[in-house]
Formats: structure tokens, sequence, C-alpha cells
């Protein structure tokens, strides 16, 4: 019954207000019924949050999450945060999201205020901020902060001259906001609502009946937008992100159809309207591409005719090498998308299509519904416009690997046709020139490890989420060890691409966490990862390795990786949902593998 | 258009139940699930069925169907 619903949930309109209010009224009767949770999150507000929790409940059940949901009182978040045994306290949420209104800030600088008086209120408003962020973390050690900046209010006093005076209300609001952005800590996101009521309009977003009535912060008509961007940042914390853009060919990236126009007949005319707005839409793809979104090709036409623009067209942006996967065939989408996923060793989960056909786009929509297909609009200057709205690239961080990641691909390309120049597997390894480095983390990689640890789910034995919080506290624990992998090749250097937490549990070495990204699967960097870990476990006068492998709908690749190691399972299982295996210290491992250390 | 049964309509909808009969009497008191949570909802539902904007005023002053009736026809006016 409730599985059926969230099948209907996914087809929810998030603009549609009414609608999305009576399905989060439908989802709180749920919420009191089931028990059972997969995360707890408590909603402070400066402002009533009741409508903001009930559809912020909706929408993770949607994208998959029963939440359990801490709803604080109106106005109480220093009640709540400041008092050491308050509810929220005892409730001890996993994510706290603090709604913050420009109206709880009172006594403003005054008109003709210096700049230093200006920047010391800033100073003290946001010392506030920074205050009770301290306090949580200090008293709920992980726990994930998610912070609304200010909306910045649409009144100006003193009009146009606002724009003109570094005291005037709007500034002070806007400076308060960069000072928020200096001062957040890591775990704190900050969530910007200033850039949703700057999109929708600020007279648009502000109801102020609304606020006086019921005290409401923002019209009710944006409750899906504004709890769908937590929603979202909440999703991508638990791993689930989208990675790669498929894209059609005719009519998506140029006007017309190769396969009749040609690669010179399609339009792609600069000093054309139209294909201008194809162009525009290119540059944008361009962008996504290097900010570490995968770029794929899913296209009806002949492979030679579809490729032949993206080498011929003097105009095309996109090129070939951006392309990490491409798929021109005469076969049905939903199939396809499989390949691409398949070939990208990515899941089809984390795939984004965009299409101007909607005939395709219900095809994938209905066989493959764990595609986010966009809602592409009709006229192709709309296309930049909806797919920036609908965000399907939400990422928890933006790390040097990911602005390296598409090229990466491009070079996997390479990397396949040397390998097919050999027979022999093991000459291709040794070609390759693989220089791998095992270290132990410093504060400066936390964030990719954290990263890497937060969505890799396929060569992951645990699959053990943690925050930077607490990778810096296993840092500091004299029994515990956590060690990357770095590596690089001929072709690309992959900056970390391993992960492994170590425990030291007396005379066990335990694996807390072994994960590895997919695009270095097969070069024995788990064999070099292995012998450190001896090392580390004789040098701890450890006599035996415990690995666990705990099951999960995506890490079957595993399944066996311990045994085919020379672990042997052992005996005291403690339940059905994960195997324990042994190593002893004393036995030589044996696997040989071509990385150079440095 | 029968304004009442327009509303009975919505208020159906927000409640989830069917058996909801309005009269122009009917008030909080007598709808289980009618609170300010449900009001706001009616509030925006009917605003947008009818195409109409109350006044904080208006809203403040509502105290039963009847009242919703009249308001909403003295808008449609």
């Amino acid at each position: 019954m409730l599985n059926e619903w969230i099948k209907e949930l996914k087809n929810i309109d998030i603009t549609e207000y009414t609608e999305v209010l009576k399905c989060a009224k439908k989802c709180a009767k749920y919420a009191e019924k089931e028990k059972i949770s997969d995360l707890k999150i408590a909603v402070l507000g400066d402002y009533s949050i009741q409508f903001f929790v009930m559809v912020l409940r909706m929408l993770l059940l949607k994208y998959g999450i029963k939440a359990c949901i801490y709803e604080g009182e109106y106005n109480g978040i220093n009640m709540d945060v400041l008092n050491d045994d308050s509810e929220f306290y005892r409730f001890s949420p996993e994510i706290t999201i603090i709604l913050s209104d420009y109206r709880s800030l009172r006594e403003l600088p005054m008109l003709l205020s210096d700049p230093e008086v200006v920047n010391s209120w800033v100073d003290n408003q946001v010392k506030n901020f920074v205050n009770l962020w301290e306090k949580i973390q200090e008293k709920l050690p992980g726990c994930y902060i998610m912070q609304a900046n200010l909306v910045v209010p649409y009144e100006r006093e003193i009009g146009n001259l606002e724009a003109n005076y570094y005291f005037s209300k709007q500034n002070v609001y806007k400076l308060l906001n960069m000072e928020l952005l200096k001062k957040h800590e890591k775990y704190v996101t900050l969530v910007d609502m200033e850039y949703l009521a700057g999109y929708v309009g600020k007279r648009n977003w502000f109801d102020d009946s609304a606020y006086m009535l019921n005290k409401l912060g923002f019209s009710i008509k944006y409750i899906g937008l504004a709890c769908d961007i937590f929603a979202r940042q909440i999703i991508a914390a638990k791993g689930k992100i989208k990675k790669c853009l498929v894209l059609d060919l005719d009519n998506t990236l140029w006007g017309g159809v190769v396969g009749d126009d040609g690669y010179d007949g399609i339009q792609l005319d600069p000093n054309n309207a139209i294909g201008e707005a194809y162009l525009n839409f290119q540059r944008y793809v361009l962008r996504l591409k290097n900010r570490g979104v995968i770029l794929a090709v899913c296209s009806k036409n002949d492979m030679e005719t579809a490729k032949e623009p993206f080498e011929k067209n003097e105009n095309m942006l996109l090129k070939l090498d951006d392309i990490a996967s491409f798929i021109a065939n005469w076969e049905d989408k939903a199939g396809n998308l499989e390949k691409i996923a398949k070939e990208l060793n990515i899941g089809i989960d984390s795939l984004v299509f965009f299409d101007d056909n909607p005939a395709e786009r219900e095809i994938v929509k209905m066989y493959q519904p764990d595609v986010w297909v966009v809602d592409v609009p009709e006229d192709p200057a709309e296309y930049v416009k909806q797919l920036n709205m609908e965000s399907p690239f939400e990422w928890v961080q933006i790390t040097k690997e990911d602005i390296s990641r598409s090229s990466s691909y491009i070079e996997n390309k390479k990397r396949d046709a040397l390998e097919q120049s050999f027979t022999n597997y093991d000459e291709y390894l040794k070609a390759l020139n693989m220089k791998g480095k095992v270290k132990e983390i410093a504060s400066s990689d936390v964030e990719r490890f954290s990263q890497l640890i937060n969505k890799s789910n396929q060569f992951n034995l645990r699959t053990q989420r943690y925050s930077e919080v607490a990778i810096e506290e296993f840092r500091n624990d004299l029994n515990k060890k956590v060690l990357a992998i770095t590596l690089e090749d001929k072709f690309s250097n992959y900056g970390i691409i391993s992960c492994i937490i170590l425990e030291k549990q007396g005379e066990k070495c335990f694996i807390n966490t072994w994960l590895m990204s997919c695009r270095v699967l097969k070069r024995g960097v788990e064999f070099l990862a292995f012998e450190k870990i001896l090392e580390v476990a004789k040098q701890w006068g450890c006599s035996h390795i415990v690995g666990e492998y705990i099951p999960t709908k995506k890490n079957m690749m595993v399944k066996n990786f311990y045994q085919e190691l020379g672990f042997v399972p052992c005996m005291e299982v403690e339940c059905d949902c994960s195997e324990l295996y042994s190593y002893d210290c004393n036995n030589e491992f044996e696997k040989k593998y071509f990385i150079k250390g440095e | 258009m029968d304004i009442k049964e327009v509303l009975e309509e919505i208020f159906r909808d927000v409640f989830e139940d069917e058996s909801i009969e309005l009269t122009e009497e009917t008030t909080a008191e007598d709808i289980e699930d009618w609170d300010s949570l449900t009001h706001i909802q009616l509030i925006v539902d009917i605003e947008k069925k009818f195409n109409v904007k109350f006044t904080t005023q208006e809203i403040n002053g509502l105290k039963n169907v009847g009242e919703f009736i009249s308001l909403v026809e003295s808008k449609l006016a």
C-alpha cells in the first residue's frame, strides 16, 4: 500500500502547491502508523515550520527515505540548541535544519553608520549562528547541519540608494550571507533560500498576510520548491546522486535531423536564433562536464551519421572527446541506458536523461523508473532554464577529482584501445606504467575521502557512511588508521581512488571500511592496498585481520572478495545480514600486481 | 455556479472525508480535523479555485461556512 503510494509520489509536481499539501498530509498519516525510520531530522525555525516538516517528510519519502522528523517550537531555535537537556538533544538527530529569517534580527545598524560599525554588527550576528553550530556539534558530534541563508527582504526604505550605501538594509543582509559563507564549518551546509526567493521573485516569495496571520516565513506556494532543495541535499549526503547526463542528438543538441539534413545541414548557426539556442544549451552542458558531470549520448541513428557533426561541423561546441559513452543505434533507449550505465560502471540510478521526444521520455520513465527524466520544454531556447531549474546534479561537495573525472572517462577509451593491442592482460597492466601510493590521509584529503565514502556503492565492503567530522575524529584516534590510495597511470592522474579505515581491536585488526572507485577496477589496486593493511596489522601486533561483507543492492561484485584474497569465513556469524572473514597475519600474501610505489 | 457545492468539494478533498455536508452554520467545531493548518489549506484552495485573493482581515474574520460563501460571492460580484 505504502509502496504503491510512493510510486504515485514520483510524478508529483512540486510547484502545484495544493497537490503538494494534500500529499504531505496523507504522508503525515502514514508516518503516524509506520514506526520504521531511516533517518532522524530536526527542523528548527524562526517561523512556523509545520508545513515545512510535512512537505519535507513527503519529498524524502518520494526519494526513498523514511524520515522521523522533530519539529521545533515556533521561534525556538535558541531554546532548543542552547538548553543542554532540551527535547531536541534528547531526540538526537543526524541532521539539523535551521530555518532563519531576517525578521528575527532586530536593531539593524543605523543609517549613515560607518563601514566598521556595519561590519561589527554583521560579525556579531554571525557569531550567534556560529555559536549555535558549535553547540550542536559539541552535543551531537557528527550531526550534519543545514543552515538556510537569509532571504534579503524586498523592503528598501531608501529606495535605489540602498545599492549605493554600505549601511543599507539590503547590503547589511547581503553582507551577513557573505559572512555565513566565510564562517561556515565543514559540517554545515548553507542552503540558498535567497537564490530560490530571487528565482521566483521576492514580491511573490514573501506573503506578508500569511506571515501576520500564521507566521509563515514565505508564501505557501513555494513550499514544494523550498523543501525540495533540502530533500535533495539530504539524499546527496546519503550518497544518492546523479552523475551522468545522457543526451539525445537530433533536436536536442542541434536543430533538425542529421540523418536527413546531413552534418552541415543541421541548425547550429550562431547567427540564427534557433542555432544560437542549441549552441547555448551545448555551452551549458560543457560547463556541467567541467564540474564533473559525465556526458553520454543515446541516439536513434547510425553510429557513423551520429558522430559526423561532432567531427565535421565546425559550429559544434561539444566534441567526441567530451562524450564518455556514445550509443547510436535503432534499439530502444531504455535498454541503451542500461548499456551506458554498464560501460561507465555507474548505477542506472545515477543517470539523467535529456531527450526532446516526449514519447522516448515516457518509455524511459516507465521502464527505467530510477533514471531522472528531464521535462524538456518544446522550445530549445528554454532547455538551459529547465535543466538548471530541475538541477539534477545536487552533490555534497566539489573536489578536484570531480573536475578531472570527465576527462578520465575519456582517457579510459584510450586505455581500452591500449588494452586491445595486448593479448596478455599482465602485459597491458605493465604498459600502463601505474604508480600508486598508500598514505595516511592529511587534513586536505578529508573532503575527497568523505566524498568517496559517501557515494561509492559497488566496490564497498561495508557501505558505512561517515561525515568529514567523523573522519577527522578517526584520524586522531590511535586505534584507527585512515588510509587513502592514489593512483596515476600513463593516461591520467586519478587522485584518491580508494579508502580504507582500520581498527585495532586487541588481537584483531578490523577492516571498518574498504572501498574503491569503479574507475580503477582490475588494476591490482586492491592487492597493493592489502599489502599495506597487512603491514599495519603486523605493526599493531595483531594476529588476525577481520573483514566484513555487508550485502546491499549494489555491492554484489565484492561478495567473494575476501575469499579471493585468501581470507577464510569466520564461524561466529553475528546475523544473516553480514559475513565475517578472517586472515592469519602469518600467511604470506602472494598476489602480484604492477603498480609501482613511490 | 453554486458556491456552496464547490466549497463542499474543496472541504471533502482537504479533509479526505466524502461524507462532509456543509451548511451555512458549519464551523471548525463541527469538523474534527479543522485546525489552523487545514484552515490555511482551505484558504489557499479556495483562492486558487475561484481565482481570488482574500485580505488579512477577511481571513481573520471567517467564522463559519456562511461567511466563506458570502466572502467568495462578494469577490466574484
